[in-house]
């Protein structure tokens, strides 16, 4: 009886098995690009070798990111060029870096741009370098395809990801009043971007809570509208609303106009902006080089990358803050400087799934999800017809400390996220599996500044920005947020300040 | 005796069920909502089958009769049913009234079966074996006829012969039931013969079902479908009916060939009549070669490119006999290139320049299709324009969908061309829209080819005029990113159909 039984349990799960089994295509895929084996070579302030070579160069950029990129194009647009700019990985980008294969080219971190308002005079002008805007008027081509956002809830769509079904009179109510605030919030003109032309001290106090906290204190506790705002942290911060400063929560609404046109896009993300920029400065970088000290005289500032000692006068640190106690003599250990970690995958598919009869959007958001949903590859394709694509997918690990995250990131193999990724597309597209055939995953376990409470008024980052040596910082971190237009505005910031004293 | 008497509760009983599993299922192929049918018909059937065993309690004596007639009355109305539907649906517009009038009687004729036979039975065997033995029978026959149905009759026999063999049965159980009831019954003699006759009808129906079916399905789907495929990019099928031949890709028609004429001289001769000595021209779209036909016409033309997305499509267009017949072999042309691309793409991969540029693309019924009726598209083609050179967009209908007109008109407009927007009556498609466009004034030209059945110079001037059900309304262009044009459509014919 007993063995009749088991013998029965045990044909029962071969034939489960096989039913689970049936049609699941192979994925392929793996880890790529991973950042930490170098990174934490740092930190273990491992043996470097002495320098062998000495090279003599007015400015050194440290950081390939948007940042380091930005000042290097002020520098070559100001017609300076006597700079080299060292970038740890094999390629630069840092947040906006992307990816190819045989069907399109896609991002692995940032993918948009929002329209630039008038305050952010420095991306304006990037953008008309590049012809994203020409004669006041925004490349089509560029701009996000309709449709482009929707969200996933109660078994169907809507188009746009604030949650617009199954609204109860009072989470109305609640939106309404928010939207309401941050209009004043917005008038105020202190929102802005970037952060550093509008920060006043009459909002210093949002500073001091969490953005749940001060959402509790406006009366908002609907279900849908906490979900939404602490969908906005994640999408920004990379954190939960309780994890946030409300000055950030409050910034992520109000400091644009409400825009019709949407944002600015591209197949491979901001990789493309990486890529116009490497086009303009690409002669002046210096890829796959680690550098593992930087020292600071009254005259000039030594980088030391691999086997090199570059003797400049200025140096432009464009890389993370937060590893600069590593890299210079005598920096005080910082406080403020919280980053959250993230995931991207990028999937190939063979095929679109099924979506209960929505058209594919270019931003794909599910209700309720610890993740931040895909991004569509192929969205700007101007085909009329496209069988394969590559989706974005991206996952902020905000639920628990940063630091567990980073460990969870490290300690999981390959298949655990891919089975991760997949049961969660799998709610919304039953047939996910049969579309897929390879994930590639990037691990980063600081991908972003996180804007604590306290964070945007930090001293500590007002000195960094102000600081007077021959280092000047330049990452998008000292504004706390980790944006586009921040990393772009410090890069540039920085650039013509070493131009001003080169000259000076 | 008893077994015999309950192998008839049980024939009769699946008889019931097919019938209103017939129903359901037919209802469900026709009007769709199989759901929404199968609830509703068994509801009534049920509750018909209610109504008859109520009345079965105003029948008084010569109960065996009675039987024996209901049951011929089912077998020909059951038997039949499924063929008067379809002919119902196929010929008259009251289907739904049919169907449910139908459920209703035979619904009410099942329900007064079974009633009667229990009291038919009730003195040969105590109550409490009638109750248990009719029922269990009943029952036994409505598993048996839930399982025949989806497995062996709908694959094998089909709806219509279905009905008919189960009306062949309910005769055939009235006709026994004449022997079995021998005692009971009077006039037994009349009631054989009629058992016979609804016998033979529901054969010789059998014998005919193909034709019947055959007939209503000829009209339910109009007119002959002589190829239909699934192509990588689309559905494409095309009907004849007599001389007319018609083409639908995703099921939206794209050309009667009775008046494409009509469609496709409007589309070509407005504007390529007035470009002085064309030399090149571009068709986006038109993989049926018709406006290549019309193309043809100008002998100074010396190349004509057709981009169009789908292989298939050129590939049926020069090699079916019936299609190159309509289209003169245009797509056979030594002046006629052909390359399957997708358009856009190819237009901005492309530094060719044109006299004159054809854009034909289905109506823009998703965000995939609106991308080629936006400024950036029109930009993009645009620079293909020689100096005296002209394009022409099909623009939807100014009548039926009037907003989507005048969207694609400004839309042209605000990719930096003058446009001269113009229609025509297509009796198929009912009055139709183009939009001419171009970097300088238009002048209807003074002559045309020789030879067009429907575009004459005389008769052009008036093609531009628009009267005031179709005048141009202020409309916003159509963007990549904001593609109200397919909104708009969406809304344009969602207001028709209501």
């Amino acid at each position: 009886m007993k063995l009749a039984r088991r013998k029965f349990l045990g044909l029962g799960s071969a034939a489960l098995a096989g039913v689970f089994l049936k049609g699941d295509k192979r994925i392929e895929g793996s880890f790529v690009n991973d950042s930490f084996p170098r990174g934490h070579l740092l930190r273990g302030r491992a043996g470097f070798l002495p320098a062998k070579r000495v090279e003599k160069i007015p400015v050194v950029i440290v950081g390939g990111g948007i940042a380091g990129l930005s000042a290097a194009w002020r520098l070559q647009k100001r017609g300076f060029s006597d700079f080299v700019l060292l970038e740890m990985s094999s390629q630069p980008g840092g947040n906006a870096r992307w990816g190819e294969n045989e069907i399109t080219a896609y991002p692995w971190a940032a993918h948009y741009v929002p329209v630039p308002g008038p305050q952010a005079a420095y991306v304006r002008e990037l953008f008309e370098d590049l012809g994203v805007l020409k004669n006041g008027q925004w490349e089509e081509r560029y701009l996000a395809f309709s449709p482009q956002e929707r969200l996933f809830l109660y078994g169907r769509w809507q188009e746009g990801l604030e949650p617009a079904i199954g609204l109860t009179p009072k989470d109305r109510d609640q939106f309404q009043r928010l939207e309401n605030l941050f209009g004043e919030f917005r008038q105020s003109g202190s929102f802005t971007v970037p952060v550093e032309l509008g920060l006043s001290s009459k909002f210093q106090d949002l500073d001091g809570i969490s953005f749940s906290d001060w959402l509790r204190q406006q009366g908002c506790d609907s279900r849908l509208l906490n979900w939404y705002m602490n969908y906005a942290c994640r999408d920004d911060y990379g954190a939960l609303a309780r994890d946030t400063s409300a000055w950030a929560g409050v910034h992520y609404f109000s400091s644009r106009q409400p825009e019709e046109k949407g944002p600015l896009t591209w197949p491979e993300g901001n990789g493309w902006i990486t890529r116009r920029l490497l086009e303009r400065v690409g002669g002046n970088i210096r890829t796959s080089q680690m550098v593992h000290r930087i020292t600071e005289t009254r005259r000039g500032a030594s980088v030391f990358a691999e086997e090199t000692e570059f003797q400049a006068q200025f140096v432009i640190f464009a890389a993370p803050t937060f590893l600069a106690p590593y890299l210079l003599e005598d920096f005080p250990p910082l406080h403020d400087f919280v980053y959250s970690p993230w995931l991207t995958a990028n999937l190939t598919l063979e095929r679109y799934p099924e979506s209960r009869g929505a058209e594919p959007s270019w931003d794909t958001v599910f209700l309720d999800s610890p993740t931040l949903g895909y991004v569509d590859a192929m969205h700007q394709s101007l085909r009329t017809h496209v069988d394969r694509t590559v989706w974005t997918f991206y996952w902020a690990l905000a639920e628990g400390a940063p630091a567990e995250n980073r460990q969870l990131l490290l300690e999981k193999d390959w298949t655990y996220w891919k089975e991760a990724i997949l049961h969660d597309l799998q709610r919304v597209h039953s047939d996910i599996r049969q579309c897929v055939s390879r994930i590639d995953i990037l691990r980063m376990g600081h991908a972003m500044i996180r804007p604590a409470v306290g964070s945007i008024f930090s001293e500590e980052r007002r000195r960094l920005r102000r600081r007077n040596g021959r280092i000047l910082f330049a990452n998008s971190d000292l504004s706390g947020i980790s944006i586009f237009e921040e990393a772009q505005y410090h890069g540039v910031e920085a650039a013509q300040k070493v131009l001003g004293r080169l000259h000076g | 005796m008893g077994i015999l008497v309950f192998i008839s509760v049980l024939l009769v009983a699946a008889c019931g069920l097919i019938y209103e599993l017939v129903a359901g299922t037919l209802a469900s192929y026709l009007v769709g909502d199989s759901v929404f049918q199968f609830s509703t018909i068994i509801g009534t059937y049920l509750f018909a089958m209610g109504i008859g065993s109520a009345l079965s309690r105003y029948i008084h004596g010569r109960l065996a009769n009675r039987f024996v007639w209901i049951e011929l009355l089912l077998g020909v109305i059951g038997g039949f049913s499924s063929a008067l539907l379809m002919l119902a649906f196929a010929f008259t517009q009251g289907f739904e009234l049919i169907l449910y009038a139908l459920v209703m009687v035979m619904g009410v004729l099942v329900g007064l079966e079974i009633p009667l036979l229990m009291r038919m039975v009730r003195d040969r065997y105590e109550f409490r074996d009638v109750i248990a033995h009719v029922l269990t029978f009943d029952y036994l026959g409505a598993l048996g006829a839930s399982l025949l149905f989806p497995i062996l009759l709908v694959p094998r026999l089909g709806l219509v012969r279905s009905a008919m063999l189960f009306g062949l049965i309910n005769a055939g159980v009235a006709l026994w039931s004449t022997f079995l009831f021998v005692d009971q019954l009077s006039a037994t003699r009349g009631l054989r013969v009629a058992c016979l006759v609804v016998l033979c009808a529901l054969g010789a129906g059998m014998a005919e079902a193909k034709q019947i079916s055959a007939t209503a399905e000829d009209n339910i789907y109009a007119d002959e479908i002589i190829f239909a495929r699934d192509t990588h990019y689309q559905h494409l099928v095309l009907t004849r009916f007599k001389d007319d031949l018609r083409l639908f890709l995703n099921s939206h028609l794209q050309f009667s060939s009775r008046d494409e004429y009509r469609y496709h001289e409007a589309l070509v001769h407005p504007g390529l009549a007035a470009v002085p000595a064309p030399r090149r021209v571009l068709i986006l779209g038109g993989g049926d070669g018709l406006a290549v036909r019309e193309i043809l016409k100008y002998p100074l033309v010396e190349s004509i490119t057709v981009v169009d997305l789908d292989p298939e499509m050129t590939r049926i267009f020069s090699s079916n006999p019936m299609l190159t017949k309509l289209n003169d072999k245009s797509l056979l042309s030594p002046r006629v290139h052909v390359i399957n691309a997708d358009a856009f793409p190819w237009v901005d991969g492309n530094a060719d320049s044109f006299d004159f540029i054809v854009i034909d693309f289905p109506d823009p019924t998703n965000y995939s299709l609106g991308k080629l009726y936006t400024t950036a598209f029109y930009r993009a083609v645009s620079r293909h324009l020689s100096a005296q050179g002209f394009l022409v967009v099909q623009s939807t209908s100014p009548m039926f969908a009037r907003d989507s007109f005048w969207c694609i008109a400004e839309t042209l407009k605000q990719a930096g061309l003058q446009t001269h927007p113009y229609h025509v009556y297509v009796p198929s498609f009912g009055e139709w829209g183009f939009v001419l466009a171009g970097m300088h004034e238009y002048k209807p030209p003074t002559s045309l080819p020789a030879s067009l059945r429907f575009v004459s110079v005389d008769g052009l001037p008036a093609f531009f005029q628009f009267p005031p059900d179709m005048a141009p309304l202020p409309m916003p262009a159509n963007q990549l990113n904001s593609q109200v044009l397919v909104r708009t459509y969406e809304n344009d014919w969602k207001d028709i159909s209501h």
